[in-house]
């Protein structure tokens, strides 16, 4: 299996000084390609730093992280812009759609930041919505939709592009349990269609339907497991 | 990177959400906008206006004068010919100008009369469009003819119409009463108008008459009454009739190398009041810029909310791999689409009411279009100046703590 994200003696401090908060304390993590990965932990357990570090939206105060055995773990801005763009699909908890675009102008969002043409775009959003069964609301915005039918957009968007990695923080977090159910079955088809898929969640329920289970509590791994009980559906 | 379209459309979205907000800021930059154009253009439609009757004139004045106290020889009217002569065709004329005070009966009211005693030549200067009858000629100032040019407004105030052409009135200076033919009825200018008492005060008029019949009602000796003179001449050989005009008149006069005569030109308008002009203007503009920076500022508050509003949406674009360029111009060009709409109403506003100031006025109405499109950068560089610092704040922002906020 070949290594996609590789995590080095990671440390993430808030605060350095004397109220200093140690929010990822020498993490060391390797994911391969084609996983489903959970990685579990209390709130305050540093998951949601390790998230941020996974999704490029943050660098480590120390160590590093290789992203396709490149470092990128001391990046510009805009460098970070880029990696999450071309490297990483985000499924939030919140869904974070913007309110006031269409479903479709929504998962066009990271081809716009791409450069992708018009025509190619609308496509590729095209066929990402009907991959998530929403061919007849693509010109509904958010706020017309349900909570399940908005992280089916979520995901689409994060989809859309066909990134490597799909980086989903809570994603059932906000739904009711039919909802949750349809979105983990999402998931995991597209972990089934090739993508590694992290899932970041304190739900045990969810962590147990994944095939490979971190846990990490006070900021360092505490286990990490092969899930036995894990089935292919 | 996505289009420049793109950020256009997400921009005219965001505008289109916040229409009752959006219009507020535009008022800001309208009101602003519209007052400084509006200023500027009646500005410049008082110094048309102004300028006018000079600027439209092919002929201007030379002024020539002797020095009384190196001696006591004046422009006769034998030196002024000698002086036409020797000039030849490069000059139109030589001749004084006097004034005289006087009153006259009309038919319903007494009225001042504020002559002007000429030469013939004066006739070829601004100010002296003959609409009825003629000019009067060098013949009838040899001979102290008692003739007269008179404006459209005095003819109908003394003989009740227009084409008074010769009609007689009796005018007294002093002691003396003499009767004056009218020659000539010239259009009104805006000193006629000014006097013919439009502005409530007692209506006085103002016609020209021969400089011999002035001396002759103030029983002065023509020969012995100017000191000074104007040489007519076309506005082209200017220069050179100015160079050659004190050698000339020394030589005619036997004046040579006796330093007495001084040669000045006049100008098209008065260099102060055409300062005075640009002072009330820039004051004025001045002014006017005010409105237009706390409209800017209007501009400024206006996306810092907008930013802070959006501060989520900012997040979510960023995680999707927005940079800080793409938030930036999404940001610019929403602070410039709203100015330079706001722009573009203000200019048709401000022309509109210049346009109806001027009416007003009676100014000219001149639309320089220099200064519009001054006006239009202004507008947009409005926008980008004051949406640069809410833009930047919202570029800057980290994208975890964007997402966070609510």
């Amino acid at each position: 299996m070949k290594k996609l994200v590789e995590i080095k003696d990671v440390c993430k401090i808030y605060n350095p000084g004397e109220n200093e908060v140690r929010a990822l304390n020498h993490i060391n993590l390797t994911i391969g390609e084609g996983e489903l990965v959970a990685i579990i932990g209390q709130s305050g357990s540093g998951k949601s730093t390790l998230m941020n570090m996974l999704g490029c939206l943050d660098t480590p105060t120390s160590g590093k992280y290789f992203l396709h055995g490149h470092d990128v773990s001391h990046m510009t801005d805009d460098e970070q812009s880029d990696i999450r763009n071309r490297e990483i699909g985000f499924i939030f908890q919140g869904f974070n759609l913007i309110q006031s675009l269409t479903a479709m102008e929504n998962v066009e969002l990271p081809l716009i930041y791409r450069g992708v043409g018009k025509r190619e775009r609308e496509r590729l959003a095209d066929a990402a919505l009907n991959s998530v069964g929403l061919e007849k609301r693509k010109t509904h915005r958010p706020n017309e939709m349900s909570g399940g039918q908005q992280q089916r957009v979520a995901i689409a968007r994060a989809i859309a592009q066909a990134p490597p990695i799909l980086l989903a923080d809570e994603p059932t977090g906000n739904l009711d349990s039919a909802s949750s159910r349809e979105i983990m079955k999402i998931i995991k088809r597209l972990y089934s269609e090739g993508r590694t898929v992290i899932i970041i969640t304190h739900d045990p329920g969810i962590a147990a339907q994944a095939k490979r289970i971190i846990t990490i509590s006070d900021g360092m791994i505490q286990s990490d497991i092969i899930n036995p009980d894990y089935k292919e559906d | 990177m996505g289009t420049a379209g793109e950020y256009l459309k997400s921009a005219i979205a965001s505008i289109r959400n916040n229409k009752g907000r959006s219009l507020l800021t535009m008022l800001g930059i309208i009101i602003g906008i519209a007052s400084v154009l509006t200023v500027l253009v009646i500005g410049d439609g008082l110094k048309a206006t102004a300028n006018g009757e000079l600027e439209n004139m092919d002929v201007l004045t030379i002024d020539v004068s002797v020095d009384a106290s190196k001696t006591d020889k004046c422009f006769t009217p034998e030196y002024m010919a000698a002086v036409e002569r020797s000039m030849g065709s490069s000059i139109y004329g030589f001749g004084p100008s006097v004034t005289m005070y006087g009153t006259t009966k009309g038919k319903k009211d007494d009225y001042d009369l504020y002559f002007t005693g000429v030469s013939d030549v004066k006739r070829l200067t601004a100010g002296n469009k003959i609409v009825h009858g003629r000019y009067f000629t060098r013949d009838d100032v040899d001979e102290c003819n008692y003739v007269c040019v008179i404006s459209q407004g005095a003819a109908i105030a003394l003989f009740g119409y227009e084409e008074a052409v010769g009609e007689t009135f009796e005018a007294t200076v002093g002691e003396k009463t003499k009767e004056f033919t009218v020659v000539g009825i010239r259009e009104d200018t805006s000193q006629d108008k000014a006097y013919a008492g439009q502005y409530g005060n007692d209506p006085m008029f103002m016609p020209d008459t021969p400089y011999t019949v002035v001396a002759d009602m103030c029983d002065k000796d023509v020969n012995n009454m100017f000191t000074s003179a104007s040489v007519y001449v076309y506005k082209d050989n200017k220069d050179a009739v100015e160079a050659k005009t004190k050698s000339v008149v020394e030589n005619v006069m036997g004046l040579r190398g006796e330093s007495a005569i001084k040669v000045k030109s006049t100008e098209g308008m008065d260099a102060v009041s055409e300062t005075i002009l640009n002072v009330i203007t820039s004051v004025v503009s001045l002014i006017a810029s005010i409105s237009l920076l706390v409209g800017g500022i209007g501009v400024m508050n206006i996306m810092t909310v907008s930013v802070t509003e959006r501060t989520r949406e900012i997040g979510i674009r960023k995680s999707l791999g927005a940079k800080t360029s793409s938030i930036l111009t999404q940001f610019l060009a929403e602070a410039s689409i709203l100015t330079s709409i706001g722009g573009i109403i203000g200019i048709i506003l401000g022309l509109l009411f210049a346009k109806l100031a001027c009416m007003a006025v009676g100014f000219g109405f001149v639309v320089n279009p220099v200064l519009v499109a001054g006006v239009v950068a202004i507008s947009t560089g409005i926008g980008l100046f004051f949406g640069i610092y809410p833009a930047r704040r919202a570029a800057k922002l980290n994208p975890i703590d964007a997402l966070r906020s609510e």
